[in-house]
């Protein structure tokens, strides 16, 4: 019950500044319904069996989800500053439930954001190929790195004393990865040493989850992780992987919180 | 003392921060139930990390700490149940309505929803705020704010309410209009009052017992009469030539053991009705001296005397 108190705070206090709702879908959407069309038109004609538009609106659902969870991140400076953080601190509940109301509300957002995401791309002409499971395993993946990226943001809200220095971050954070986790172009093609990096980042094996579960069943992602024998038990690998980052940040942002709070 | 369970008991307690400055040292008091405590001291005394200690958001070095009869190291959550507080800064959600920010508290204290709803109208009318309650925080002036902020503090009827620098930053007229409504809401609801202040008015206004803060170490605790009673009752004030003026009033058989000086201004304690005779003989005197006055004795000579320093400074 209280932690559903906090959670609808939380959304309550994000539906009342609108910049962090739209800026972080600003730039998925722009490469869903434009750059995702272009690279269709420049490039579709090297490799005929790759829908560049449909591969680059799933890979911009993993961009989407580190911006929007950075700018999430943003309120907690606000709650620190001119907000009820410290009634919540002098509340009597667990000390790991504001973070984790913050990491649902962040969840909440995060889904519409990719249910306008998905509307756009397919009004664009992409097509997606989809069944029960393979919406479960989208569905899991988004929520799963939904879940890493927001607790992310709130270790480093918590940690950084100013939000010039953790808006400075965010890039590194929430952009760069996103050209490592095959999103314009497949990992294979990266440099030997640039692609086992690649395979460390959970973006990558969402991402290939993702196309995974959206593309009928589609195993180019997870090949290009685990090798030709790529299959149901790599998919259930590369989620065990994105779930173990899950938990860890899980873990970290409520300690990271408990140590902010107490002097 | 009255009832413990809804008192505050403090002992032995000790905060070293990292980087090794220690904000308290051996702070030991007892706070009865129903009783109202005023900690007073400087800025830098400590009043603030004992506050802090007691609401669990300091983790002490050292001490035994119990508040409305919970230890708050292994029962914390039932110490902050049992718990409210005005922070010393403004601790709103300033997007959100008054009354939103009145029912996310009644939420989290898990007040049944009706007794919050009839709660939430009482205190706003008590209050005052009844017509901006509906109105973003971020809309209401100063003293609204800190209104809104009481009527948070007391809203899920809380045992022991803290006030840390309750009317700081608000102007005169304001400030004692809280005092009325802080003495009002007290003397209606019975609460443990724990106030931490640097204004002397506020903790003599407000305060049964006052503990006088410095340095992190209690250096004195009693009722302010008490407090005030060690000066005597008249205190005599002379603005010049200090050494002269001491040394004259000794001559003259003034017991002048309890002086005390800042800058070029001494101030001498009178007890048995010396400060008439005291100031005929300054002011037959040839010494230098730019101003006399003699006035009643203030928490802030208690702390002069015991310390060196102004509460004010």
């Amino acid at each position: 019950m209280q932690l559903l108190t906090l959670y609808r705070r939380r959304l309550r206090l994000l539906a009342g500044n609108p910049r962090e709702l739209i800026v972080p879908l600003a730039t998925p959407v722009l490469f869903a319904i434009v750059i995702g069309p272009a690279l269709k038109k420049a490039l579709g004609s090297f490799n005929p069996h790759v829908d560049y538009l449909t591969f680059v609106s799933i890979a911009t659902v993993v961009l989407l989800v580190p911006l929007n969870a950075m700018f999430s991140g943003l309120s907690v400076f606000a709650d620190r500053e001119h907000g009820a953080l410290r009634e919540l601190l002098a509340a009597p509940l667990p000390r790991w439930f504001p973070p984790l109301a913050n990491v649902m509300a962040t969840l909440t957002i995060t889904t519409l954001q990719v249910t306008v995401l998905i509307v756009a791309a397919v009004a664009r002409g992409a097509t997606y190929h989809a069944t029960a499971s393979g919406v479960l395993w989208f569905v899991g993946a988004v929520a799963l790195l939904t879940m890493i990226y927001a607790s992310l943001a709130e270790v480093m809200a918590y940690r950084l004393t100013s939000e010039q220095e953790y808006i400075g971050n965010v890039p590194a954070i929430a952009i760069v990865p996103w050209f490592f986790a095959g999103s314009l172009f497949p990992i294979s093609v990266l440099p030997k040493g640039l692609a086992i990096f690649s395979k460390i980042l959970p973006g990558t094996h969402a991402l290939a989850l993702m196309r995974h579960g959206l593309t009928g069943g589609s195993t180019d992602g997870l090949k290009a992780i685990w090798g030709a024998h790529a299959g149901a038990a790599d998919a259930a690998a590369s989620f065990g992987i994105v779930a173990v980052f899950t938990v860890g940040l899980l873990l970290m942002s409520a300690r990271a919180f408990r140590r902010s709070a107490v002097a | 003392m009255k009832n413990e369970t809804g008192g505050v008991r403090v002992q032995g307690l000790a905060k070293k921060y990292r980087g090794g400055v220690e904000a308290l040292r051996d702070v030991s008091f007892r706070v009865g139930s129903g009783e109202a405590f005023g900690l007073l001291g400087p800025n830098g005394a400590g009043k603030t990390t004992t506050i802090g200690v007691l609401t669990t958001t300091v983790r002490p070095t050292a001490g035994e700490i119990e508040v409305g009869g919970f230890d708050v190291a292994r029962q914390a959550i039932d110490a902050r149940r049992v718990s409210g507080i005005v922070f010393q800064d403004s601790v709103l959600d300033r997007g959100l309505s008054g009354r939103a920010n009145l029912t996310l508290h009644a939420r989290l204290w898990r007040m049944p929803r009706d007794r919050a709803r009839a709660r939430i109208d009482e205190l706003t009318e008590v209050m005052g705020i009844g017509e901006v309650i509906d109105r973003p925080v971020r809309t209401y002036s100063g003293g609204q704010r800190r209104r809104l902020e009481i009527a948070r503090a007391v809203l899920a009827e809380p045992r022991v309410l803290f006030l840390d620098e309750p009317t700081v930053g608000l102007d005169p007229t304001i400030r004692h209009e809280l005092w009325s409504l802080i003495g009002d809401l007290r003397a209606r609801d019975g609460m443990t009052l724990v106030l931490t202040t640097h204004y002397l008015e506020e903790a003599e206004r407000l305060c049964e017992r006052i503990a006088i803060m410095d340095r992190g170490r209690v250096i004195a605790m009693d009722t302010p009469a008490a407090l005030l009673s060690r000066l005597g009752e008249e205190m005599l004030e002379v603005d010049g030539a200090s050494e002269l003026v001491t040394q004259l009033l000794g001559d003259r058989g003034i017991i002048v053991a309890d002086v005390f000086r800042i800058g070029s201004t001494i101030t001498v304690p009178f007890r048995n009705g010396d400060g008439d005779a005291a100031v005929r003989a300054l002011r037959d005197s040839s010494l230098p001296i730019r101003s006399i006055s003699v006035r009643r004795p203030t928490l802030d000579d208690v702390y002069l005397r015991l310390t060196g320093a102004s509460l004010k400074g």
